[in-house]
């Protein structure tokens, strides 16, 4: 029954909130219609399954990086800096949810939000951006007759968004138009309802207790 | 109770769909009908990466992706987990250091489970410690660099990725990359399979990763529902041609009902 019974849940959770969207009217021999359902009974309880999985995430994340202070482990400096941010982001939210009314203590913890995390998560974004020249110079080295394919492709669809492009040669951006939109959509396109598919039948295997690797077996 | 107008076709199509699926599932379990999948070099590579970690007597790191167990993107966080169910088998198997690096609250307790009991039916539960299985941060970036750290502080020597993901992609590859660890990659997410492609050893690209728990178990009933994906690939093609030739011939029937 330990695995049973999230199974049966999964199935009648999950097509409640299939139907909730795409039916009017009540229910055969029930008061209420799907979406009311989905919308009054279904969705309180997913915010509090969610808190819950937040609650045992933190903890995880309190005793793994407590051990690590405790027990002196290298970088635990940077563990105890963790903590100490994770509890004073907590804390502050909170009293700010406390508080509504309260404008200074909404400005304080925006400030720290505001100004430190997101400086901080925009650089590790930036990042990206000599991520992309190391990869691309990898994908683009002439090894094979697949890599000197994608490096000419690239070169034309470079070329071809870039004003100087269409100075050198007329034609590089109506070419770029036509890679992007025809072969490369094509292929797109093909992933995409593959992608799709996969979705679907995964999706089905689960809701009907088929795929059970997620409960931890198969 | 009725169907919102816009949603008929789809509705029904869901119905047939899920049906032929079934039938499919069905035969293959009776064994009337063996599907056999092609060779998919990204899941043949897991063992290999896995014993190199284990000669090299470092751990591997798992990352099912950052998306969260509900949406559209959740059969990808499923298919993941499968993975992930198979990859604590063989590390249990060949004694390697598991890491699984979580973004969303919602998949912690899943993952863990999953690797809890992986570890179980491998019979070496006393392999499992609080630390395989770690909750780093919801928000995506403190997350990549949660992940960029764990790479480079515990030095892995193979990194795997199968779920959704996105700008963090590349980042998380690319920094697997300049550690030298062996790297297999996957995600149906259409914008980040190219950086895939570019920063790992192998890429499982879109509905691969959905057939990763059926490669890798064998198992008949997961094995009838991929091939119930290509018989539905080969009735949406005809859907498409069909479509096609109608619209050219000015007639818009199917595109009427379809909408409907």
């Amino acid at each position: 029954m330990r695995r049973e019974i999230p199974i049966i849940i999964t199935f009648i959770v999950a097509l409640v909130f299939l139907l909730g969207p795409i039916t009017t009217g009540n229910i055969p021999l029930l008061d209420v219609q799907f979406r009311d359902l989905v919308g009054r009974h279904l969705s309180p309880w997913t915010t509090i399954i969610a808190a819950f999985a937040l609650g045992l995430a933190s903890v995880n994340l309190l005793r793994i990086h407590g051990n690590t202070i405790s027990r002196k482990r290298t970088g635990w400096i940077y563990s105890a800096i963790l903590i100490v941010t994770m509890l004073f982001f907590g804390i502050t939210r909170t009293w700010v949810e406390l508080q509504p009314a309260n404008r200074e203590i909404a400005a304080f913890y925006g400030n720290f939000f505001n100004f430190l995390y997101i400086p901080l998560a925009g650089a590790m974004f930036a990042l990206l951006a000599f991520y992309i020249a190391s990869a691309a110079y990898r994908a683009f080295r002439l090894r094979s007759l697949e890599a000197s394919i994608l490096l000419a492709a690239a070169v034309i669809v470079m070329l071809g968004a870039a004003p100087v492009g269409a100075l050198i040669w007329d034609y590089f951006p109506a070419l770029q138009t036509w890679l992007l939109g025809v072969p490369n959509l094509a292929g797109q396109r093909a992933i995409m309802i593959g992608a799709a598919l996969g979705g679907f039948t995964t999706s089905l295997r689960i809701l009907l207790g088929l795929e059970r690797g997620h409960l931890g077996g198969e | 109770m009725d169907l919102v107008r816009g949603n008929i076709f789809g509705f029904y199509a869901l119905l047939v769909t899920s049906a032929g699926v079934l039938i499919v599932i069905w035969l293959a379990k009776r064994g009337s009908f063996v599907p056999t999948l092609r060779r998919i070099a990204g899941l043949d590579a897991m063992e290999e990466a896995v014993g190199r970690a284990t000669e090299m007597g470092r751990p591997v790191h798992f990352s099912p992706g950052i998306a969260d167990v509900t949406g559209e993107t959740a059969p990808q966080t499923f298919a993941g987990l499968e993975v992930l169910s198979h990859l604590t088998g063989l590390s249990a198997k060949y004694d390697a250091e598991l890491i699984v690096s979580i973004r969303m609250p919602n998949v912690f307790p899943i993952a863990e489970e999953v690797v809890k009991q992986g570890y179980l039916a491998a019979g070496k539960a006393d392999k499992f410690k609080e630390s395989c299985v770690r909750f780093l941060s919801s928000e995506q970036f403190a997350y990549t660099a949660g992940v960029l750290g764990i790479m480079h502080r515990e030095k892995v020597a193979a990194n795997i990725m199968i779920g959704a993901f996105w700008a963090e992609s590349l980042v998380m590859a690319e920094g697997g990359a300049h550690i030298g660890a062996i790297q297999i990659a996957g995600t149906a997410s259409m914008a980040q399979i190219p950086f895939f492609v570019a920063a790992c050893d192998y890429t499982l690209i879109g509905e691969e990763i959905y057939a990763g728990g059926a490669y890798l178990s064998q198992d008949k009933i997961k094995l009838g529902s991929i091939a119930a994906q290509d018989y539905l690939r080969l009735a949406l093609m005809a859907m498409l041609f069909v479509g096609a030739v109608l619209m050219t011939l000015d007639n818009p029937w199917l595109r009427n009902v379809i909408v409907r």
